[in-house]
């Protein structure tokens, strides 16, 4: 029974989580942020934001689907619960993260017809743009949607290291890096081999290392 | 009573039972579960790990009764290893609304079941039966008991040892902790839960564990 409860207490966590820090404005950056959404559903559905700077601006930019603006924190973004950050890129490749949102994710949002399950949704958003930009990060597996591809669809990996066969009832995604995640109606299941981790879809969608 | 004639009349019981659930504004009650269970034959040696989520809804008025069904996605491995599934949907059912956000409910439907190797596969009829309450502020109590009976698969027939009305039986009991909320008027919880299943089937009592994470809402 420790045991079990041990289990159960361990479910949805992670280690070496990146910390909420904001970045300076020395560079430009670009964060990749989700948030649980509201209760009661806040540890099996996430939603992605793209966060966006340029050096010496002191407001960020935010991308994401049903909302957007300027912000003065990065993380806080209502009605978004406990955010976890995914992705960081500064510099040359923030620099390019952010042309890039600016040219792919206005059209791409103009276009959308939102469909809460199976997509495309907010998180199919997260996948395309990280996709079309070329930033290699994954949305956890609780961000149901990331691996909208139609009724039947294939790509490339977000990480770009592996290959994903998808339809909506059931996917794959296999990698070097990713592991395998195998994915029953958008929840998905199976570990990640770099950092290593169990797959599970509640929570930051992890037990083991956080995704970095 | 065969058990032709037993499953025909727990039938016929629930479509009356459901009848005009639907007939004026509706409420419920809608249940989500995330489980992994594993369940061990002592006897035998090997065990069966299933995963998957069970989506469980209560809709109806005021009456006694209301509408019942779900949808039960489940797939894992034996031990010795082979890929397992188990899928049923619940069309028929009736049940009752226990508080903002418990329910009792009894549905039969169709379903597949089965695994590479150790376990014919199968079309099930299952019937389940589903109990959850809250017990205070952060507990609540889940249960379910899921009778199959089984076709196209000769070899998993009269599996249960002490009901031999049924092909296979399985059952969990398990104890949520987690947080009630009420959000904009709607009642609604969260948790995770740990509980004890059992199982006859192939002639064999299987004991082991489920972990789970439970989501419900109810109508204002």
């Amino acid at each position: 029974m420790k045991l079990a409860l041990a289990l159960v207490a361990a479910t949805s966590c992670t280690v070496f989580q990146r910390p909420l820090v904001a970045p300076p404005n020395d560079q430009a950056t670009v964060l990749l942020v989700t948030g649980g959404l509201g209760h009661p559903i806040e540890k099996i559905a996430r939603h992605p934001w793209f966060a966006a700077r340029r050096a010496g601006e002191t407001q960020w930019t935010i991308w994401e689907v049903g909302g957007g603006g300027s912000a003065d924190d990065p993380f806080d973004n209502q009605p978004y619960l406990e955010p976890v950050l995914h992705g960081v890129w500064r510099g040359a490749a923030g620099a390019d993260a952010i042309a890039c949102l600016e040219r792919e994710a206005p059209p791409w949002l103009a276009a959308l017809h939102y469909r809460v399950w199976p997509g495309p949704n907010s998180n199919s958003f997260g996948d395309v743009m990280l996709r079309r930009c070329d930033l290699h990060a994954s949305l956890p597996v609780t961000a149901i949607g990331k691996d909208y591809r139609g009724l039947v669809g294939a790509s490339w990996t977000t990480e770009g290291t592996g290959l994903q066969i998808e339809t909506p009832v059931l996917g794959l995604r296999v990698g070097l890096k990713e592991g395998v995640e195998i994915h029953v109606l958008g929840l998905g299941f199976g570990f990640d081999l770099w950092p290593p981790a169990l797959i599970v879809p509640i929570g930051s969608g992890r037990l083991g290392v956080a995704d970095r | 009573m065969t058990r032709a004639t037993s499953a025909m009349a727990l039938t016929i019981g629930l479509v009356v039972g459901a009848r005009g659930a639907l007939a004026s504004p509706p409420q419920g009650v809608a249940l989500l579960h995330l489980d992994a269970s594993y369940l061990h034959d002592r006897q035998a040696g090997t065990g069966l790990g299933l995963a998957g989520f069970r989506l469980h809804g209560l809709i109806g008025t005021d009456a006694p009764i209301a509408y019942f069904g779900g949808l039960d996605l489940r797939a894992g491995t034996t031990n010795p290893g082979g890929f397992a599934y188990q899928t049923d949907l619940y069309l028929l059912g009736g049940g009752r609304r226990l508080g903002r956000t418990g329910l009792l409910g009894v549905a039969a439907g169709v379903g597949a079941s089965g695994a590479v190797g150790t376990l014919d596969d199968a079309v099930d009829l299952p019937v389940e039966a589903l109990f959850e309450a809250n017990l205070g502020g952060r507990l609540r109590v889940l249960g379910r008991a899921r009778a199959v009976w089984l076709l196209a698969a000769p070899g998993r027939a009269d599996g249960a040892p002490h009901f031999g009305w049924t092909d296979e039986l399985d059952a969990t009991f398990a104890v949520r902790v987690g947080h009630r909320y009420r959000d904009s008027g709607i009642p609604s919880g969260n948790g995770y839960f740990v509980g004890v299943s059992y199982r006859e089937a192939r002639g064999a009592q299987w004991v082991g564990a489920t972990l789970g994470y439970s989501v419900d809402v109810g109508s204002p």
